[in-house]
């Protein structure tokens, strides 16, 4: 079945919720001036991964890199599927753990971390039980209602640039130095994943993720330089979020709510979710297809309390912080291999192809 | 089989409905107090916080002035909450009002306190107030008429303002405390008689403490550089006054030898209001391009003299300096700085009347 638009759309909205959280905060920490250079490197990788990934995928058909690296022999689905789950588990968790704690900290200070945590946790094992299908629906019935919030939003938070403070423009690379620019990769890495999972359920044409990556890149700017023309480089180096805190300075007088942050954050939070909930479908796959034993039932059911227990074991935020930072050294394995082997794996099949089609 | 699992799922929503209300320890309205003006003076190592409550009674509204001392502003704030029925609660805030002395002394710790809180909005105006908070506000009770938004209204933008104010928010003091190249002004005032209050201009404030004040007319200039000045009106001489209709600045920056200059070219689209005998229209354009050059210069030397960036120039030189220069922009570049301003009034119209 033909699902070009939806999966399209559906990789536009899981990046967007990952774009305006932690990347702007990142990318700004990583460098004084020139905040482009950091950004369009980034891009261009994320560019450059799915185009090899979306290249092996058109070899391999309809299967789905599960049963590509299964078929590939003994060895290879342990040193690229093991450290595909463990990424997923780990970014589920500190993805959950995160949300859960922007929500106390932006606007729900009274409500305690676990019931924010459970209800994010529930609604999104509901979905990934009732299967791919309803995802790629609620993704766009989400996206229908969130995204005109969003856009609005964006374009009002030009209000107060000062587009001076776009000087100094370059600085050179000394970003690359620095942890942080690490950890911006962040909302470029774990989010195309998904494609690889969707085949034997689902088709859909290569291309039009990339014209999605390409309308992303405003959005990554913007998410980054909206923060530093509003207050400037000194200044919106001290926030966490600098982009919720640009939009905090928005003044609309003729719109009836003084707070629209909180409309915008509510939109990002649904996005964020139909992330999470992607990526605990993909890991429920790799395990039930891995480790047949294990019904994908009882994983639904299990996976979602192992990872409430892993989200409350966590103390504070600097441990959230601490988790990210070891994440991202799987983030590149993951980036980097998952692409690559998708892509000679599935020439390998195609050649096989080939050769039984000329025998 | 298929009948009770569609019937636990329907109760699983059902469930999940009850949470989507996201309440948690929810306090009622009733049971809340909105303050929408905070008045903060510093007297010995301790905050003074004033809040200023309306009160809705069978017929309108009276205001309720509570004021306490604490160690922090929110000790301060915790002490009034704790003494009323109802909780205090700050999201509504509007204006934070800071005795002057206050000013003098600094503001980064309470403006870093209200930025980094999620409860004061960072677009609540800040406004200095120039005598005791005590008398101010009792001043603000006994003569103004008691309204859900008394006080506030005398400096919002779409309510009371006048171009001759300046309006500067919680977030741009806190971008002067650290930006390199930015300071801003907060209008200064004090209660006035028959029941008003006064504005008695600006003040001028570096890295969040104020450090000298220009007059309303310095200000209406200031807010026209900023393009905020619309709607302002200007005396020429004894000849006429002037209605600016519209405004726009182009800069030109250059440095040499490490000497910042500017050229500033303002031009005022004007509507004449009020004239004096039978000037002509070059006469007032002539006189209102002295007036304007005169009160820039002394607008410019009080930045000078204050080293307070309020205008902005140096964001005309982000281009041309590295960023370790422009840190010292303020102490190095700025007293050095050479402004050449040239005025470009023109009289777009003159009114219902022709000009003799």
């Amino acid at each position: 079945m033909d699902r070009t638009w939806q999966i399209t759309l559906m990789y536009f909205f899981i990046h967007l919720g990952l774009i305006f959280f932690l990347y702007p905060g990142d990318v700004i920490s990583s460098t004084n001036d020139g905040h482009w250079l950091p950004v369009i490197i980034g891009f261009m990788v994320h560019l450059a991964a799915i185009t090899v990934y979306m290249k092996g995928l058109s070899f391999i058909g309809r299967r789905d890199i599960i049963s590509l690296y299964l078929e590939a022999g003994k060895g290879w689905p342990l040193l690229l599927l093991l450290p595909v789950t463990v990424y997923f588990l780990l970014i589920i968790i500190i993805t959950l753990r995160y949300c859960a704690e922007m929500m106390t900290i932006v606007f729900l200070s009274n409500t305690p971390l676990w019931a924010i945590m459970l209800l994010f946790l529930l609604i999104a094992a509901f979905i990934a039980i009732k299967g791919i299908g309803t995802l790629l629906r609620t993704g766009v019935l989400t996206g229908m209602l969130c995204l005109p919030v969003i856009l609005l939003f964006t374009a009002a938070s030009f209000q107060n640039v000062d587009w001076r403070y776009i000087f100094p423009l370059a600085d050179g690379f000394a970003f690359f130095t620095d942890s942080d620019f690490y950890q911006s990769f962040f909302a470029f890495a774990g989010g195309f994943l998904f494609l690889g999972f969707l085949q034997p359920y689902f088709t859909y044409r290569k291309k039009n993720i990339f014209i999605a990556a390409l309308v992303l890149l405003p959005f990554f700017l913007f998410s980054v330089y909206i923060p530093v023309l509003t207050f400037g480089q000194a200044t919106a180096s001290t926030f966490h979020f600098p982009f919720i805190a640009a939009l905090d300075s928005i003044n609309l007088s003729w719109l009836m709510f003084d707070r629209i942050t909180i409309f915008f954050f509510l939109c990002l939070i649904s996005f964020t979710m139909l992330f999470l909930t992607m990526v605990l479908w993909s890991t429920i796959r790799v395990i039930s297809r891995c480790i047949p034993v294990i019904k994908p039932s009882y994983l639904t059911f299990a996976l979602p309390v192992l990872i409430f227990i892993a989200c409350m074991a966590i103390p504070n935020w600097e441990d959230v912080k601490l988790l990210f930072e070891w994440n991202s050294y799987l983030r590149f394995y993951v980036v980097i291999t998952i692409p690559l082997s998708t892509y000679f794996f599935g020439k390998r099949l195609q050649r096989k192809v080939d050769c039984h089609a000329a025998d | 089989m298929r009948r009770i699992r569609r019937t636990a799922g329907s109760l699983l929503c059902i469930c999940l409905l009850l949470l989507n209300t996201g309440c948690w320890d929810n306090r009622d309205i009733n049971h809340r107090s909105l303050p929408l003006v905070m008045g903060i003076a510093y007297h010995e190592n301790l905050y003074q916080i004033v809040l200023q409550i309306p009160e809705p009674l069978e017929s309108g509204i009276s205001l309720k002035i509570l004021t306490q001392t604490g160690k922090t502003i929110n000790q301060a704030v915790d002490k009034i909450s704790a003494r009323m029925e109802s909780s205090v609660d700050l999201l509504h805030l509007k204006v934070i009002l800071v005795e002057k002395e206050y000013a003098q002394l600094g503001l980064s710790d309470s403006i870093t306190t209200f930025m980094r809180s999620r409860e004061i909005s960072p677009k609540a105006l800040v406004v200095i107030c120039d005598e005791k908070l005590d008398t101010f506000f009792e001043h603000v009770k006994v003569s103004m008429a008691p309204k859900g938004t008394t006080l506030y209204d005398s400096f919002e933008k779409n309510a009371g303002w006048n171009p001759q104010m300046a309006l500067t928010r919680i977030w741009q003091v806190y971008r002067s405390i650290h930006s390199y190249t930015r300071d801003v002004a907060i209008p200064v005032y004090k209660s006035g008689k028959s029941g008003t209050i006064d504005y008695t201009g600006s003040a001028i404030i570096k890295n969040g403490r104020m450090v000298g004040q220009i007059t309303p007319e310095e200000t209406l200039l200031f807010n026209s550089v900023n393009g905020l000045g619309t709607q302002g009106k200007i005396e020429v001489m004894n000849n006429a006054s002037v209605l600016i209709l519209s405004n726009s600045t182009r800069h030109r920056s250059r440095l040499v030898h490490n000497i910042p200059y500017l050229d500033i070219e303002l031009t005022l689209k004007v509507s004449i209001v009020e004239t004096k005998g039978t000037p002509t229209t070059k006469l007032i354009k002539d006189e209102l391009q002295e007036v304007l050059l005169q009160r820039f210069e002394h607008l410019f030397d009080k930045i000078l003299a204050s080293k307070a960036d309020i205008l902005g120039v140096g964001q005309y030189f982000r281009n041309k300096l590295p960023r370790s220069e422009l840190s010292h922009w303020r102490t190095d570049y700025l007293p050095r700085m050479k402004v050449k301003l040239k005025v470009n009034p023109v009289i777009q119209n003159e009114g219902n009347l022709k000009l003799s």
